[in-house]
């Protein structure tokens, strides 16, 4: 409740401060804020606490990952802010900022098929409007039509979905459904299975999984790229998570219904990312891709659904976001600026431009690599020994081959920091940008040197 | 008492890495010191230890460091333990192991890679009292391999040099065949009793039938392991090869402690050899044609570390003999003496090849008796030592392998006779040739012959004391006096000992045999005084026309040569088939086509992002519309 309260306090403060005039406040005020909503999950650990007729719960669960999308947040405003504060209506991104939290947040604590429904739209509704926030560039433009038109479909199928739900159980409380799924495990009728189908449908877009990603490279593409890093990484984590609440309450009780169905759309995602990922030639489209097969990644766990697998998706999405946003960050000053992206040959010889650039997009490929011993390693090693857990060993060798494809293009980059010549001028990083990279290099060693440390918070 | 235990290790590790660590910031005399320092302190330890276990009735010290792997049902933890057999090795590491540190000091002072060598030393001792420590097979394992690798860096140390880098890979691949032998066994005792670790092990076995096959296989497997570290027939070629490395690592590793690791590892699962009596019997074989076959090499080899290398072989084929005849405290007390002896006249040969500026060749020293006074006192007392002169210390113990011999099988005494005269004899033959009659080498080193400095000589003469008196702590039971090595190992054997005691000639008999012994050898020593010194007679130059026999001795019996013909060239060749077929035309090729596969259907893939809204709303429908129709089947 703090938490939501303080986050929706920060939005409408940030449209009042055009107003009155103080936006040059806003950037310590929103990072003061996160920080608080990391201190109030702290303070509510343990609390388990109920809201609005149980239609939210703030449990454990709930709780890390607020706080983890705080974290996230923060790491990415800190490398952000020379975006949003470059162009114009600064205030208005950071008001967009703080309601696409906010409603991530409602998708990890809802309780009730309602939230989940009014927290998708207040994260979407925002971030169509902030795709769309380099109002003088096509792309952007582009990119924010194509993402509300598809969003706005899905929305659509999620919608059904939950209205069959409340035809068969006569409620939309996850509780009451998941009793109902309980009760009737072997006689499930098909409309409620179509029910599901239709939910995971909605939920696959949001994740961006296959076949239902063909918005998320033309979207991260044409966004801001500063835009774009945030949609990969605070929205999927969001998605994740929801997708995991519904099916840890309600449908766990009847895997038959979907394991099938998600297994098909975890490996068509896995492949169709990494595969096609292979011949981009524009890095920010490479990345778009690599999130999407991280989707594919992400969604073995779901798959398995064992008692690792909440906390196989906290550390992985931690991880990754980490990563992506280092990368994205990087990538945002090696391209200058320019929203269409850049080539890999923008890389050239960074490790003579700025050793420590180098060195940070190095970590971050090799960790989404996941190659050991970077955090990376870990999070694919928590997901797949779920998976193994739950025995679907197909499911896992198919994994680890599709991650062995994606070697071949997250090094690219590394080899062109470092093999390949360039006479650019050397690149002069502001503290704040330092500070970003020497933290995301640390967490992700770090992190890897105690996984179990954070996976244990989340049984 | 426990804690003192992990010390041991524990200190030239340290030093390691602080001298490895330090590297050329360290000064070389500092370095130096602590690199002897941390191993001397190691030997007051091991004293202490020692003198812990000799007053009390305890039989081991043991402490468990940590949990080390633990996979399933296997479990292995990193626990050091001493008992009194553990205790003699410690003693022997760690104190001839200073001294030959205190050498080093002075031998290795105007070298480059001053500081690279004592750290490599350093890890050379940790890993060596690992092996001896570790209170499973496991923890031997690495500790066996880990010797061999610093046996590798040291053999290998002077690098810009290739020869010595093919002896340095070629004693690193001869021994990986006994490993893997070693490996095998250790395989089959988890298989066989389900513990890697002595205490369970031995217990268990003490249940089998003598002779189960499996106890057979168990112990001639471990056995490979030893001929390959020990340098036993047929796997002996690496160790005079191995001279190649500085003389100190000659002394230490390649005569006084590693290559004794064979012998370590026998005695130590004395009671699984003693149950397959088939196994000793191969191993007393081995051993003792090792013990006359690389005599006969020595006496017609012209390098002095050379002709000290041979003898190390054969000394140790001495052990095997002993080991094999169950007399288990005779092959360890063989090890003690002859640490002693053949650390001395390696660190005496190295102050000989250090005052003749790098020069081995025994056929260009000569006279240099009155030149390096020390070194020929030392030497001279070192030969009478090995060659079996009473009181000298290796009079006793090889005596009492023969004695054992004699009443174990007249043949096996009858060649260990014969082995202990080629001794004398190519023994005798080095020092005449070094030591004695006028100098033949080049003006220039005979104007800079010198005797060597303190931090050379000391070592030599604590060592010469020790090859003087160190047969006291094993005199005969004729001489109606205690045994003293016996009564402490007592314990370690006393399982063998209920099953199978090593056989007893009378007390009449043993006289006669010291007695018939000492004349052999004093009368080849006057042969050879006669043929070197008085005659001055000299090794033929190379390529000079030789009889049939003699050529075939001093080609070492063409073994290497058989070898490189009949297992390296067909390995080989072998290779390359393998490289130019399999590699490049299979393996290559599949690579490449896994990755042109990938690259070509990326091409392909990325051509259904068309970007049109309408398709992708279509491609969605239709997933949609596939999806309800696969659930409503």
């Amino acid at each position: 409740m703090k938490s939501l309260l303080l986050l929706s306090g920060l939005g409408v403060g940030a449209m009042v401060a055009e107003l009155i005039n103080i936006k040059r406040f806003l950037f310590p005020l929103v990072c003061l804020g996160l920080i608080a909503t990391i201190g109030v999950s702290i303070y509510d650990w343990n609390t388990d606490i109920h809201l609005f007729n149980n239609m939210l719960r703030l449990d454990n669960f709930a709780l890390l990952f607020t706080a983890s999308l705080s974290l996230i947040t923060l790491l990415w405003l800190i490398g952000a802010k020379k975006y949003i504060e470059t162009e114009t209506s600064i205030s208005d991104k950071y008001a967009l900022t703080m309601f696409t939290l906010l409603g991530a947040f409602i998708m990890v604590s809802y309780n009730n098929f309602t939230m989940l429904f009014i927290g998708i739209e207040i994260l979407s509704i925002s971030l169509y409007v902030l795709a769309g926030s380099k109002k003088n560039d096509l792309f952007s433009n582009e990119a924010a039509l194509k993402y509300f038109l598809m969003g706005s479909f899905a929305t659509g199928f999620l919608l059904f979905g939950i209205a069959l739900i409340y035809g068969v159980t006569g409620s939309f409380h996850i509780d009451v459904v998941g009793e109902y799924c309980r009760a009737n495990a072997g006689n499930i009728p098909t409309m409620f299975v179509a029910a599901i189908v239709l939910i995971i449908v909605g939920l696959a877009f949001k994740v961006s999984a296959a076949p239902f990603h063909f918005w998320a490279p033309d979207v991260y593409t044409g966004s801001p790229t500063m835009v774009a890093s945030f949609m990969i990484t605070v929205v999927k984590t969001a998605a994740i998570v929801a997708f995991l609440r519904l099916f840890f309450a309600a449908f766990g009780y009847i895997p038959g219904t979907w394991q099938a169905i998600i297994s098909v759309i975890t490996v068509l995602t896995m492949y169709i990312g990494n595969v096609t990922a292979v011949f981009q030639q524009n890095v920010k489209r490479m990345l778009a891709y690599s999130g999407v097969a991280h989707a594919g990644y992400l969604l073995i766990a779901l798959v398995a659904l064992t008692n690792l697998s909440g906390g196989a998706i906290f550390y992985y999405t931690l991880v990754y976001s980490i990563a992506t946003l280092m990368a994205f960050h990087i990538l945002y000053i090696v391209s200058d600026n320019k929203n269409e992206g850049v080539g890999f040959e923008a890389f050239n010889g960074l490790a003579k431009r700025n050793p420590l650039m180098a060195l940070g997009i190095t970590v971050s490929m090799l960790s989404l690599a996941g190659i050991p011993p970077l955090a990376g390693f870990f999070g694919k090693y928590y997901v797949f020994t779920a998976a193994l857990e739950a025995g679907r060993y197909k499911l896992v060798i198919l994994a680890v081959i599709a991650s062995l494809i994606s070697v071949y293009y997250y090094f690219k980059i590394i080899i062109a920091a470092y093999y390949h010549k360039s006479n650019k001028a050397p690149i002069e990083l502001s503290p704040a940008h330092r500070f970003l990279y020497i933290a995301s290099i640390f967490l992700l060693l770090f992190l890897a040197l105690a996984p179990d440390f954070l996976i244990r918070w989340a049984k | 008492m426990t804690k003192l235990v992990a010390l041991v290790p524990i200190l030239p590790l340290l030093g390691f890495v602080i001298v490895g660590l330090g590297g050329k910031k360290l000064s070389k005399s500092l370095s130096g010191w602590i690199a002897s320092g941390v191993v001397l302190i190691s030997f007051v330890v091991s004293l202490i230890l020692f003198f812990h276990l000799n007053q009390n009735s305890e039989q081991e010290v043991s402490i468990k460091l940590f949990d080390w792997i633990a996979a399933g049902r296997f479990s292995a933890d990193l626990t050091l333990m001493v008992d009194p057999l553990t205790s003699i090795f410690l003693l022997v590491i760690t104190g001839v192991g200073f001294l030959i540190h205190l050498y080093s000091i002075g031998y290795m002072h105007d070298d480059e890679g001053h500081n690279k060598f004592f750290s490599y030393l350093n890890l050379f001792v940790f890993f060596m009292l690992l092996l001896v420590m570790g209170s499973n097979f496991l923890v031997m394992y690495v500790g066996w391999e880990g010797v061999g690798l610093c046996s590798y860096l040291l053999i290998g140390f002077w690098h810009k040099n290739n020869s010595y880098n093919n002896a340095a890979k070629k004693a690193f691949i001869v021994n990986r065949i006994g490993d893997l032998g070693f490996l095998l066994g250790m395989f089959l005792i988890y298989v066989t009793f389900g513990s890697l670790n002595y205490s369970e092990v031995f217990s268990q076995a003490k249940f089998y039938v003598s002779d189960e096959p499996v106890l057979i296989a168990i112990t001639l497997l471990l056995f490979v392991g030893a001929v390959g570290k020990s340098a036993q027939l047929p796997l002996y070629t690496w160790l005079p090869d191995a001279m190649a490395g500085p003389t100190p690592v000659s002394a230490l590793i390649h005569a006084a402690t590693m290559v004794t690791a064979g012998i370590y590892m026998v005695a130590r699962s004395n009671i699984l050899y003693t149950l397959a009596p088939t196994s000793l019997h191969i191993v007393a074989l081995i051993g003792v044609i090792t013990a006359v076959f690389a005599a006969t090499i020595g006496l017609l080899q012209n390098d002095i570390k050379k002709v000290l290398a041979y003898s190390t072989v054969s000394q140790l084929g001495y052990m095997f003999l002993a080991l094999g005849m169950g007399a288990y405290t005779t092959a360890v007390f063989h090890v003690v003496t002859h640490a002693f002896f053949k650390a001395l006249l390696f660190l005496g040969a190295g102050s000989v090849i250090h005052a003749m500026g790098g020069e081995q060749d025994i056929r260009k020293m000569g006279g240099l008796k009155s030149h390096l006074p020390t070194t020929y006192l030392t030497f001279l007392i070192g030969t009478i030592a090995i060659s079996g002169i009473p009181p000298f210390a290796g009079f006793f113990s090889k005596d009492e392998i023969l004695a054992h011999a004699f009443a174990h099988n007249k043949i096996f005494w009858l060649l260990g006779l014969g082995g202990s005269v080629l001794t004398a004899f190519y023994m005798f033959r080095l020092l005449y040739l070094t030591f004695f009659g006028s100098f033949r080498g080049t003006h220039h080193q005979q104007q800079h012959l010198h005797e060597s400095p303190k931090s050379i000589t000391i070592p030599l003469i604590v060592l010469a004391a020790l090859s003087v008196v160190g047969g006291f702590i094993g005199l005969p039971e004729a001489f109606h006096t205690k045994h003293l090595l016996k009564s402490f190992l007592s314990p370690v054997f006393a399982d063998s000992d209920l099953r199978m005691l090593p056989a007893e000639i009378t007390h009449a008999t043993e006289y006669a045999l010291m007695a018939l012994a000492i004349i052999i050898v004093i009368v080849v020593v006057l042969l050879a005084r006669n043929k070197y010194v008085v005659k001055g007679e000299l090794p033929l130059q190379d390529g000079a026309p030789m009889t049939a026999l003699p050529k075939l001795i001093a080609h070492k019996y063409y073994v290497d040569e058989i070898y490189d013909s009949f297992i390296v060239k067909p390995l080989h060749w072998i290779g390359t088939i393998f490289y130019r077929f399999m590699d490049i035309q299979v393996i290559d090729a599949l690579v490449n086509f896994v990755g042109k596969a990938t690259v070509w259907s990326s091409d392909r893939v990325r051509l259904i992002q068309t970007g049109k809204i309408g398709y992708y709303v279509f491609v969605m429908v239709l997933s949609v519309a596939l999806l309800l129709l696969y659930i409503s089947y």
